[in-house]
Parts: C-alpha cells; sequence; structure tokens
C-alpha cells in the first residue's frame, strides 16, 4: 500500500508542477509516430491534437462530453479527447480519423459512409468512424441492437441515424468478403 | 501532495465530470491530480469469502460486462450499464461515480451564464435559486451506481498520506449538495468491497431519463432482493433493499422499503405500497429537467416496477 | 440505366465523401493561417440593460492581449432582412439578452482572452425585460427597440375569400389554442469564422479582407460585412469552408462573423472566433416558441370551408428574419390542401431572449403542427378516417391558391396513398394493443423563394462552366453546401447535361472572388434555382461542344447524344470505345480516361486520340468533341443563371411576397408510437415518410434529407425544447438541449414520390426540409390513436402526457406540469413547462465583481 501511495505523490507532483502553465516535454504517440511535444500538462488532448499536431479530423462539438465528435482509440478503446489530459496518454497508444485509411485507400467503414449516405455535413462522421471501428474490433458481426447502442455514444444532427445502420452493415459485409484488402 | 495543497487540488479518475466542470470554472485547480495512469487500482477482484473488491479506478465498461459481477452482484452491473453513453463508461470510473459531483440547473453552468444568475449557494454566491430563501444547496447527486452499492451495503476504501480507513458506504453521503460526500480534501477514494452476504441478491435498476443514452438520470431506483426458494422457485422475500438516486442531494435507501417486503409473498398492491415509500423518501427539486412533481412519481412507478421485476427473476 | 439518364437518379456518394470519412476536409475552425490570433466575446449578464460605460483597460494590459473591441469600433447596424437592420456586432448602447455581444479581446491564446474577458468592466444600468410576447405586447415604456412600440415588430393581417361565409356553411367547428416550444439547430458544428486583411501594395495601408467562415449565405456576408466595415464589397472576399451543418442557423449573418472581422482590423493581424456551444445557443436563430389560436370548419363530406388563425411569435431582441417567418405562418395555410376560405392574422413580437429566426420548415412548422391536429379532431367529429379527409381536401393543380401561391406538381395524392399502403394503414389503424397507434399528418415547402429578400431583379443563381483540353469540366457555383450535397447535385447535372462522367467534374463553390452570385442555401432553393443554372450553364457548353463535333462527325449538332464521355449519333447505338482501346487507355477507378502527352503533341487531348484521324467519325469521345470545340471556338465556357418566372412571385397584397415558390414539395407520413400510460413516456417505432421531390437526382441524398427532416421533427416533438427563466436559458448545450440519441430514434423509411416538376431541374424540387412540419402532428395524432389525449403543447413530454392521461382517467390529480392542461394549454409560459418553477425565483445580484472570489490564478504569481 505505501507504494501505491508512493505513486501518487511522484504522479502528482509530475502533473502538479505542469499546471504551473510550465510546458513539459511529453512523447505521444499518434497514428504509429511518436512526437515529442512541449505541452501544459494540463492541455486536453483533443487541443494538442488539432493544435500542436494539425490532426484536425476530431472535432469539437461539446463542451460538456456529450457529443462524441472527438473521439478517439486510446490502446484501442474508444475515448473522448475532449475529455482526457494529453500527458495522461503517454505510453498509451492514440488513433484518430487520421490513422484509419490504411494503406492510402478508403477503410471499408470510410467508403460505406461515403455510399450509403452515413455522413451528410460530416462534422461528427470522424467520431461515428472511430466509435465503429472500437465496436467492429470488439465484436465483428454485431446485431443490430449492438451497432444501435454502440452509436448511442455520438450525437449526429443531419442523418437520423439510419443510413449509417446501411454503411455499418455493408461495411461488415465489405471486410467478410474481404473487399477491402484489394 | 494531497495533504500539501487540499484546497487547491483536484483528483482526476475518469475525467468524465471533473473536466466539464473545470470548462465551465466550476473548479479551478492549481493542481489536478490525475489518477489514469495507476494500475494498480484497477480491476475486479473475487474475494475467497465470496465478496468482491473492486479498484476505485476500474472502468464502468469493466463493471458492466464483468459476467462474476453480473451473477453475483446483477444490480451494479445494470445501474452501471446505464451511465451517459458506451464511450464514457469506457472513460468513467466507480471511484468517480461514487464522488460524483451533485448537479444542478443553476450550478452545471458556465462562468458567464452563472454571472447572470447572480451566482448560486453552491459557488460563488449566496442564494438557492431552487429553494428560494433556503440556505441548505438541493443539488441532486446524480450518479447511477451508488443507489446499488447502498442496496449492497457496499464498503470503500479512503486513503490519504495518513493510511487507509474503510467504511460503510452508507456513511459517506451526508446529504448536502455541497458538502456532499464525506471525503476530507486530503483524501481518496481507492476501493469498493462488496461484502459476500450481499451476493446472490437479485437485483434491478431502472433510470428516468429522457434519452436512452448520454442523459444523468432524473430519477433512478436500486433494487436488491433475496427470497426462500421453495419448489418453483418463488418465495418470500427474506430481505431486501431499495435505494434512490437524483432526486436529493445523496443517493438514499429507503428505509422502511425492507421491513415491509420482509417475510412477504410480492404481489402488485405490496410492489405499490413500497413505491408509494419510495416516493415519500424522495425530495426531488427544479435541479434538472421534467418537473419535480413528475421526478417524484416516476419514482413510484420506477420501484414497483423494478420490486415486480425483480421477483421474477 | 433508369428513365434513360446515366448519372442523374443513380445513388451517388457525395463527391466530398472521402474528406468527410477521413477527417481531412477542414472545416473552418481547423484552417490556420501564420499570425493567427484568438477572439473571444463578451457576453451580457443582463436581459434589457444600458451600458452606461465600458472599461477595457485593465484587460489591455494583460500580456497576451493585443486588442479589445467595442461597438464604438464599427457602430453600423446589420440584419439579414433590409426592414429589419437593428443589431450591431457589439452593443452600442443596450443589451439585449443575456448573451448580446458586447466587447471582444483579441489574444495570443484562448486561455488570455477569457482571463481578459474577466477584466473588463461594464456599467450597466438595468431596464425592465420582456419573456411573454403577450405580455411584451403590452408593454408601455422601455421597448425593447425605441422603434418598436408594444415590442411589436411586424403584425399583418389577411383574409383570403370569405372566412365568415365558411364558417356559416360548416357542419362542424373546432377552435383551439396551440403551443409549440421553442427549438434550435443544434448543428454539430459551432459558427467560426476567421477574418484576415491584406495591406494593399498601392497604397502601403490595411486593403482586402477574406473572411472563412460556417454560413450558408457568403454573399449575403459579403454584403454585411462592406456595410457594417464601411467597405465596397469587391474589397471582400468570403469563403465557405465545409459547414457542419446549418438547418437556418447560418443563414442569417450572426455577430461573430461581422466581430472577427472588426477584431481583425483593430488587431491588425488574423482572428478567429470559434463559439462555444452556449455561445451557439445564444446566438440561436431558431423555431420561436408560437401560440397558435387556431379555427377550422369542416362540412361533413370532409370538405374544409374555412380556417381562421392567429398566430404570435416569441421572437426574441432582435427582427432576424422574423418578419419572413410571421409570413411563411400565413402562407403556408395555402397550397398544400384547397382550402376556399383563409384569415390570418399573424404577429412577430420582441422579448428579451436571443433573437429567432430561420429553421428548417421555417415558418410552417408550428402552424402545421396546430392544423394537422385539429384536423384529426375535426375527422373524429365527422366519423371520417384520417386518412380519408385529407383526400377530400385536395388541390386541383395546376391551379393558384386563394391566397395567391402557383401550384403546378402536386405530389400529394401519390404520397398519402404510398405511406397508407406501406405501413398498412388500413388494415392497422385502429387495431393495434392498445397504448400502441398510428397517426398520419401532411406537409409540404417552398422549392425557394420566388421573391428574393433583397428586392432586385438579379438573377437567384449564376453559374459558371469551364472546359479544359484535359476534358476537365470545372463548375463555379455560389451555391453553399452544408452538409446536403448541393456540390454533389451541381457535379451531377453538369455531367449529366453533359453526357460525361462524374469524375470529370470538379467543382468550385462558395468563393465569393471565384464563384457568381448564388443568395444562399435556405428555403429550400439549391436544387431548383442553383440546379436549374448549372442545367442552363452546362447546356450553353454543350452546344459548342457539338457544333464542333458535329463538324467533324458530318452529322448536325441536333443528332448528337453525348452520353458516358460518348459523343454518338441518335438512333446509332452507344458504341462501346474503351473495349478496343483497352490495352492503351489507363481507366480510373471513376472511369476518367487519362489525358496526356500523345505522340509528341502535348495537351492534344487523351490517349484515345491515337485513333487514327482519317475521315469523319462514327463517334468521339467526349474529350476528342472538347478538344476539337477548343480549336473550333477557342475558349470553351458557359454561364446560366436562373431567376423565378414571373407566374411564380405571387398575390400583390401586403406580405404577398413571402410564400410564393415556383414549386411545392408535398409529404405524407404515418407515425407508429406507443405509450406508457404509467409513464407517459412516447417511443416512436416507426415513421413511413413519402415525400414529393418532384424527382430524385441522387436517391441516396434524398432519402437522407427525409430521414434528417422527419428525425428532427421528432426531436421536436418529444425531446427538445429550449427552457427559459427570466431571460436566462436553462439548457444550453448538447446534454441538457436534448437532440435525439440513436437508441429512442425510430426507424424511418422514406418513400421518393415523383411529381417531375415542369420548371425543375430535371423535374426535381426540394427535399429537405418539406417532410418535417408532418412528423410532429403525425406523432401528436398516433399518441391519439394509442391511448386517446390530444396534446395541444409540444413537446410532448412524459409530464405532459402523463398529466393529459390522468386529466382523462380522472385520476388522482398530480401537479405534474404547473396546473397547466396540456391538452388545452391557455397560459404561455416561458420555460415552457418543462421545468417547474415556483415563484418568480430570487432576484439577481448586483453584479459587484467583489462578490465571486477571485479565481485562484492558474499560476501566474508562482
Amino acid at each position: 500500500m505505501s507504494d501505491l501511495l508512493a505513486t501518487l505523490f511522484h504522479r502528482s507532483m509530475r502533473i502538479a508542477h505542469g499546471l504551473l502553465m510550465k510546458k513539459e516535454l511529453i512523447p505521444l504517440r499518434v497514428n504509429g509516430r511518436t512526437h515529442e511535444l512541449a505541452i501544459e500538462p494540463s492541455a486536453l488532448l483533443l487541443d494538442v491534437l488539432r493544435q500542436e499536431l494539425q490532426l484536425t479530423g476530431s472535432k469539437r462539438g461539446c463542451d460538456d462530453s456529450s457529443c462524441g465528435a472527438c473521439t478517439v482509440l486510446v490502446d484501442g478503446g474508444a475515448m473522448l479527447s475532449c475529455t482526457l489530459l494529453a500527458a495522461s496518454c503517454e505510453g498509451q497508444e492514440v488513433t484518430t480519423i487520421e490513422g484509419v485509411s490504411e494503406h492510402g485507400s478508403l477503410a471499408a467503414i470510410q467508403k460505406a459512409y461515403g455510399d450509403w449516405g452515413g455522413a451528410q455535413c460530416g462534422y461528427c462522421t470522424p467520431g461515428f468512424v472511430m466509435t465503429v471501428k472500437s465496436l467492429l474490433a470488439e465484436n465483428p458481426d454485431p446485431t443490430e441492437e449492438d451497432v444501435r447502442h454502440a452509436l448511442s455514444s455520438n450525437l449526429c444532427r443531419c442523418t437520423g441515424y439510419n443510413q449509417m445502420y446501411e454503411a455499418i452493415r455493408a461495411a461488415i459485409a465489405a471486410e467478410q468478403e474481404g473487399i477491402a484488402a484489394k | 501532495m494531497l495533504s500539501q495543497h487540499a484546497g487547491n487540488i483536484r483528483v482526476l479518475a475518469g475525467g468524465t465530470d471533473l473536466i466539464p466542470s473545470m470548462r465551465q470554472k466550476l473548479f479551478e485547480p492549481r493542481f489536478v491530480l490525475d489518477l489514469r495512469g495507476i494500475g494498480e487500482l484497477r480491476g475486479i477482484y473475487p474475494q475467497p469469502d465470496g465478496g468482491a473488491e473492486i479498484g476505485a479506478l476500474t472502468p464502468l465498461s469493466a463493471i458492466e460486462r464483468s459476467s462474476y459481477l453480473r451473477e453475483h452482484y446483477p444490480v451494479l452491473t445494470e445501474a452501471a450499464a446505464t451511465v451517459a453513453s458506451p464511450v464514457i463508461r469506457n472513460m468513467g470510473t466507480i471511484g468517480g461515480n461514487i464522488c460524483l459531483d451533485t448537479r444542478c440547473l443553476w450550478y452545471n453552468q458556465s462562468l458567464a451564464w452563472r454571472k447572470g444568475c447572480g451566482f448560486c449557494i453552491k459557488k460563488d454566491g449566496d442564494l438557492c435559486h431552487v429553494a428560494p430563501g433556503g440556505s441548505k444547496c438541493w443539488a441532486a447527486f446524480s450518479g447511477d451506481t451508488p443507489p446499488a452499492l447502498l442496496c449492497l451495503n457496499a464498503e470503500i476504501e479512503v486513503a490519504s498520506a495518513n493510511g487507509m480507513r474503510r467504511i460503510s458506504l452508507r456513511e459517506f453521503y451526508p446529504g448536502d449538495g455541497i458538502n456532499y460526500r464525506n471525503l476530507q480534501s486530503n483524501e481518496l477514494v481507492t476501493r469498493v468491497f462488496l461484502p459476500a452476504e450481499s451476493a446472490g441478491y437479485c437485483g434491478i435498476y431502472r433510470k428516468l431519463r429522457v434519452r436512452g443514452s448520454i442523459d444523468y438520470p432524473l430519477a433512478g431506483v436500486a433494487v436488491a432482493m433475496k427470497r426462500t426458494s421453495n419448489g418453483n422457485g418463488i418465495g418470500r422475500v427474506t430481505e431486501a433493499h431499495i435505494a434512490l438516486t437524483a432526486v436529493n442531494p445523496a443517493p438514499v435507501l429507503v428505509k422502511s422499503a425492507g421491513e415491509l417486503l420482509a417475510g412477504k409473498n410480492i404481489d402488485e398492491a405490496l410492489a405499490e405500497a413500497v413505491g408509494d415509500i419510495a416516493a415519500r423518501t424522495a425530495k426531488p427539486l427544479t435541479t434538472s429537467a421534467l418537473t419535480p412533481e413528475y421526478r417524484r412519481e416516476m419514482i413510484r412507478v420506477f420501484t414497483k416496477r423494478a420490486i415486480l421485476a425483480a421477483a421474477q427473476n | 440505366m433508369n428513365n434513360g439518364f446515366s448519372i442523374i437518379g443513380k445513388r451517388t456518394a457525395m463527391v466530398d465523401a472521402a474528406e468527410k470519412t477521413t477527417g481531412a476536409g477542414k472545416y473552418t475552425d481547423d484552417i490556420s493561417v501564420s499570425g493567427m490570433l484568438i477572439g473571444k466575446i463578451l457576453h451580457s449578464p443582463y436581459p434589457h440593460a444600458r451600458i452606461r460605460s465600458i472599461d477595457t483597460s485593465r484587460a489591455e494590459k494583460l500580456d497576451g492581449v493585443i486588442a479589445v473591441a467595442i461597438g464604438k469600433d464599427a457602430p453600423n447596424p446589420f440584419g439579414i432582412l433590409p426592414v429589419g437592420h437593428d443589431e450591431y456586432p457589439l452593443a452600442l448602447d443596450k443589451v439585449r439578452y443575456v448573451g448580446d455581444n458586447v466587447a471582444c479581446v483579441v489574444a495570443t491564446s484562448e486561455a488570455i482572452a477569457e482571463k481578459a474577458l474577466e477584466l473588463i468592466h461594464v456599467d450597466y444600468d438595468v431596464l425592465p425585460a420582456y419573456f411573454d410576447p403577450e405580455e411584451s405586447m403590452r408593454a408601455q415604456a422601455d421597448f425593447i427597440h425605441e422603434n418598436k412600440p408594444g415590442n411589436l415588430e411586424k403584425d399583418y393581417h389577411h383574409i383570403f375569400g370569405d372566412p365568415e361565409r365558411g364558417f356559416s356553411e360548416a357542419d362542424e367547428i373546432a377552435e383551439a389554442r396551440f403551443i409549440a416550444g421553442e427549438v434550435t439547430h443544434a448543428a454539430m458544428e459551432p459558427h467560426s469564422t476567421l477574418a484576415s486583411f491584406e495591406l494593399d501594395p498601392h497604397t502601403g495601408k490595411t486593403g482586402r479582407l477574406t473572411v472563412w467562415s460556417s454560413t450558408q449565405v457568403p454573399y449575403y456576408l459579403q454584403h454585411k460585412l462592406s456595410l457594417v466595415l464601411e467597405m465596397p464589397m469587391q474589397q471582400i472576399r468570403v469563403i465557405k469552408p465545409l459547414v457542419g451543418g446549418g438547418f437556418g442557423g447560418k443563414s442569417e449573418v450572426i455577430p461573430l462573423e461581422i466581430i472577427a472581422a472588426i477584431a481583425a482590423r483593430k488587431a491588425k493581424a488574423p482572428v478567429k472566433i470559434t463559439y462555444t456551444r452556449e455561445e451557439v445557443f445564444w446566438a440561436h436563430r431558431g423555431r420561436p416558441r408560437t401560440i397558435i389560436d387556431l379555427k377550422t370548419a369542416v362540412k361533413n363530406d370532409g370538405r374544409i370551408t374555412a380556417v381562421k388563425a392567429r398566430v404570435v411569435q416569441d421572437g426574441g431582441a432582435y427582427c432576424s428574419y422574423g418578419v419572413v417567418t410571421i409570413l411563411y405562418s400565413g402562407a403556408l395555410l395555402g397550397a398544400l390542401y384547397d382550402i376556399p376560405n383563409i384569415q390570418y392574422d399573424g404577429y412577430r413580437v420582441l422579448t428579451n431572449k436571443p433573437a429567432c429566426g430561420a429553421m428548417r420548415g421555417h415558418g410552417t412548422v408550428n402552424v402545421r403542427f396546430a392544423f394537422e391536429v385539429q384536423l384529426d379532431e375535426l375527422a373524429a367529429r365527422i366519423a371520417m378516417d384520417p386518412a380519408e379527409i385529407r383526400k377530400r381536401n385536395l388541390l386541383k393543380p395546376p391551379c393558384i391558391t386563394v391566397n395567391g401561391l402557383r401550384v403546378q406538381s402536386y405530389g400529394l395524392p401519390e404520397c398519402i396513398e404510398k405511406t397508407v399502403k406501406r405501413s398498412g394503414w388500413e388494415q392497422r389503424k385502429g387495431k393495434l394493443l392498445k397504448g400502441r397507434g398510428l397517426g398520419i399528418a401532411c406537409s409540404h415547402y417552398v422549392s425557394g423563394a420566388a421573391n428574393s429578400i433583397i428586392r432586385s431583379d438579379m438573377p437567384h443563381s449564376t453559374v459558371n462552366i469551364k472546359i479544359d483540353r484535359d476534358g476537365g469540366v470545372v463548375v463555379y457555383t455560389g451555391a453553399s453546401d452544408i452538409g446536403q450535397g448541393s456540390d454533389t447535385m451541381v457535379a451531377q447535372i453538369a455531367a449529366e447535361t453533359l453526357g460525361c462522367s462524374l469524375a470529370r467534374v470538379r467543382v468550385i463553390a462558395a468563393d465569393t472572388d471565384l464563384t457568381p452570385i448564388d443568395l444562399g442555401s435556405y428555403s429550400s432553393r439549391v436544387t431548383f434555382m442553383n440546379g436549374n443554372a448549372t442545367l442552363r450553364a452546362a447546356n450553353e457548353v454543350k452546344k459548342l461542344i457539338a457544333a464542333a463535333a458535329a463538324k467533324k462527325m458530318n452529322y448536325s449538332p441536333e443528332e448528337l447524344i453525348f452520353r458516358e464521355d460518348i459523343v454518338f449519333k441518335k438512333g446509332n447505338p452507344q458504341p462501346l470505345p474503351r473495349k478496343d482501346d483497352a490495352d492503351e487507355v489507363e481507366v480510373t477507378q471513376a472511369g476518367a480516361s487519362v489525358s496526356g502527352h500523345v505522340e509528341g503533341q502535348i495537351l492534344r487531348g487523351s490517349l484515345q486520340q491515337k485513333r487514327k484521324e482519317e475521315g469523319p467519325k462514327e463517334w468521339m469521345t467526349f474529350e476528342e468533341a472538347v478538344v476539337a470545340a477548343i480549336d473550333f471556338h477557342g475558349a470553351l465556357t458557359g454561364t446560366g443563371s436562373y431567376a423565378p418566372p414571373l407566374e411564380a412571385r405571387g398575390g400583390k397584397h401586403k406580405g404577398g411576397g413571402v410564400g410564393p415558390s415556383p414549386a411545392y414539395s408535398y409529404s405524407a407520413q404515418v407515425a407508429e408510437v406507443s405509450v406508457d400510460e404509467e409513464t407517459g413516456e412516447v417511443a416512436v417505432h416507426k415513421v413511413w415518410a413519402a415525400h414529393d421531390c418532384g424527382r430524385a437526382l441522387n436517391p441516396v441524398s434524398v432519402e437522407g434529407q427525409i430521414i434528417g427532416s422527419v428525425w428532427m421533427g421528432m426531436g421536436q416533438a418529444l425531446t427538445e425544447e429550449m427552457v427559459w427563466k427570466d431571460g436566462m436559458l436553462m439548457n444550453p448545450g448538447l446534454l441538457e438541449y436534448r437532440s435525439p440519441s440513436s437508441i429512442e430514434s425510430p426507424e424511418i423509411e422514406p418513400i421518393i414520390v415523383e411529381s417531375i416538376d415542369p420548371e425543375g431541374p430535371f423535374g426535381a424540387k426540394e427535399c429537405s426540409e418539406g417532410s418535417l412540419a408532418a412528423t410532429i402532428p403525425a406523432i401528436a395524432n398516433a399518441i391519439y390513436d394509442a391511448v386517446g389525449v390530444r396534446l395541444h403543447e409540444s413537446p410532448f413530454t412524459p409530464e405532459r402526457v402523463l398529466a393529459a392521461l390522468r386529466a382523462k382517467k380522472k385520476e388522482k390529480a398530480l401537479n405534474l406540469t404547473e396546473g397547466v392542461d396540456p391538452t388545452s394549454p391557455k397560459r404561455f409560459r416561458e420555460h415552457g413547462g418543462s421545468l417547474c418553477f415556483k415563484g418568480r425565483g430570487p432576484a439577481r445580484h448586483a453584479l459587484d465583481p467583489a462578490h465571486r472570489q477571485a479565481p485562484a490564478s492558474a499560476g501566474g504569481a508562482d
């Protein structure tokens, strides 16, 4: 137990130091690349992605952690980048929408969102794509109910969600047929 | 560190409550103690005696998915599964849900907004807009898992530089919107213990919300009960606990509900009667959407339904 | 091949889909320019106050603050309507709602700007404020705008036909008050503007201004910037990047768009301002809370004999589109059904709240809710099926309605027929389990306003097309794609008309330096008007190509067919050239052939030029034809424009300019709901929505628009409502303003009906707004079918439904809705009733800055 307290102590020192607005060098691994970034430890991951790394695909839609437009994967799990301190992702693998198009072509889910009308204004789309990615990584063959529940982390104002279900079904079918690989 | 900066530090577990609040300048701490990286406090550990220990940093999604908890403490998994949205449950922790700040429409607003209303008693002001003239803060405790934990008679471990203490969760919430939990500013909640005696209760959690996701509860009812088993699996109630959330400044146990249910067979009329008691325990005010009268009424209906549903299990 | 088209009518991914799904596309807030600073706006904490003085000196001294702009920096009023220039970008002498714009700090970071806001001292003289439109109308003093006595923005009184006679001839008359709650667009992208000045090379002083903004109306923005900044329009360039949804919320000039330019001028550096979500709610311009006193009369055969509506709109503190909104509310009583006698009294009232403006279904939605619910009641009284009573009141187009609206294509009968059939209405209506029900309703909307808000004879849309030797078609359009897919629509029309593949077409849109003027994306005008302009521009270019190609082929130009990148003679089978050239021609995924360097001749045309050029050709590739045309004519460009015909521009009565449209879309919907009788919770299971869009140019998009409209209507019907208390918006965020999540969003079955409008491009009409209005009454009528209560107040929150159910069953009365009966609401309530507030609440503090403890300095001193 004293080990635990020691860990806490060590960690709080670091963060506290940072909140004096002094920047720290923090290595952040994003989309398979490591960046050494001088950031305030109070900086939110979303702001660091958008402002420091110019990865503007992750969006800010709300200020109360309700909309999901900023969703990224942290070690494969979907998280809100507006609700995470960038410094706390040190040592973890962050994947943003920019890391989804593999080998220079659209991932099946991206292609399907375009084909089936899953994206209209597109502002919420990166967040949805990340949510779907994490869903399919865990559950490659989700039921309609699973999909509906997973999508409930993100708000969309254009589509009424219906065409997203078709897109996701199509993407799963495409993955299964191996079309995506071609 | 915590002791040294007691007034100027906030603890961040999942961040899903604290970070939006910091954005609204409800907290302007000089230090944030970010616990995210501490693996020791994450995990669900079945105990040899049949109970369970849950690290305070265990994400709500892990609780929701734990087959062990689902089997032995279903009311907790059910409650955890209703918190906010799936992504928030990936980030939010059980410890954070227990320590969740109380909520009110006049409080969870931006600094500019709060300026417009002249602030409120919970933060920066001396007025209550919800109960004008009163000096008590009625901000509602809006965590989903604590009522389930109260039903299970859970205990929590609190750590500070001075060491550890273990208290019953039932003693953790004093019922005031401002000082809503018995936790010193140099203390942390580190673990949750589910007693072996509470395992195997039928459990149901019912949550009033406008949307099927994202929303905090506008009223919530947790029911855990044990019954004698006769041949058909239907028997009299031996023990029952009912707790409410989002309708008072603390999650509250409905005290006489257990007595009323004990030793009886559940039927519509009994469930109805317990619902009435629960509704009387609820003291909702205009702290959130939907009228207080409606929320109280839903406590009645949801309690009745939860009891009947638990009896089906 | 559907209907003989190769591109029109095909399910087509949007031309910018990949930008959106990869995150590569740039929205305004994604754009940075070097030296860019951040602007933050100080908002009024009072709903109504005079500004005595503003002291910005402390803020200016803060390290990192570059400038602080206030009203005096640009003291010119503006507003979207020429009659409504009543706003200042930053308040001059008065603030009129909590959230009104007072000052703007420009700083090197957002955190510093926020800190500086705290250091601005504004001395206010607080005035009495008005929150209830009916009270506001009775005000004797302290008017919100001095030139609007009784806080009345505008009222209209129309009588068409002989309503009194209509009522006297009726067998049944229903009369009731309806109240519709206030809703807002809540587009996912918060408004953002980036403004940057150049230095003029000749004068050496501040010169041209470039503005990137999340707008539906770049040309209006250019115009208003010119007015307020006193700069010539040609010195201002407005660029619309990707826009993350509009729904009307970006269809007028929003204060931040001008503030950013003022701030950039003062700071002498580029400035970006992006609203917080709360600021988006304060900017608002949504659908006003509306009181509708409605009286409708029918004969026993179901025929409507007269309608009388008195409508009061709680418009907020500025005019915005208000005059248009209140006129639409009356005008669109016409053109759906055949109503011989109409009386309309509309009042647009000012209150001390953020301004309401245009929102999807602008003006028609709340009145349509009231009308369709009342029609359902009348059907029940004369024992007629609700679908049948709608069929009994159909128009007989082509016709001109009693209020002067010209209707040509009219797919409403087919919409009703199809939605009734698909939903199983006849077999299932009235036969569902208790607590489950079906409801039907109809609606319609304009395909663009026939008269523009700025009176002039200019075309509403103009499009230029340029084709060069590479065979690439570049379309320059002012149309503003805000997610509805207008760029794709323009590309499709151009490609179909020119007979080329979609991949050849590149759309350059909504950049005032590059693209010809278009009024913007509002009133569902883009497909009809910009689509027609595109069609005309493409036809003009096509004529040039045809003339040259015909010469080469020894045919007459009229004999040529352009299709799928081939030009061939009518009557001949379409050649399949690529098979012959398969070895040589690399075909890209999208089907375009590759241009390049052939036989030593640069830019001769495509690889297909290898074909021997001997004698007249049987057919030509599109590129060969283009090259021939350029050789023959020189530059290959075309222009098309569109203005609505005179016959479509409506009656001569006062206010008669609003409502007329070259074409109307139609919708009929059936909603299936269930109601939990113990909790009052309503679940919508499915909505069948048939929509007459003239012709579906891109069915995926049309269906997406229908679904999106129905879904947004469902939000207004059940969960969305702006809730106020003494001018404070209680739910200025997406957590408390509840736009539906995927969980409670129903399956929506879109049914496309094509009436082929005689004037629409390829027969197309609007498809993005018309469906919204029918959803709310369809759900209300379904609730009645399920549990027998008729709600006259929206949204149909569980406490309202439960209150109505308890009253009906005469159960123990609970004060669920502040004593207001949602089946017959009388009083207007600022907070709508979703929240219950006892008493008036405490008075506000005199906002002594000392009252708030200074924030723990975030480390500055340490």
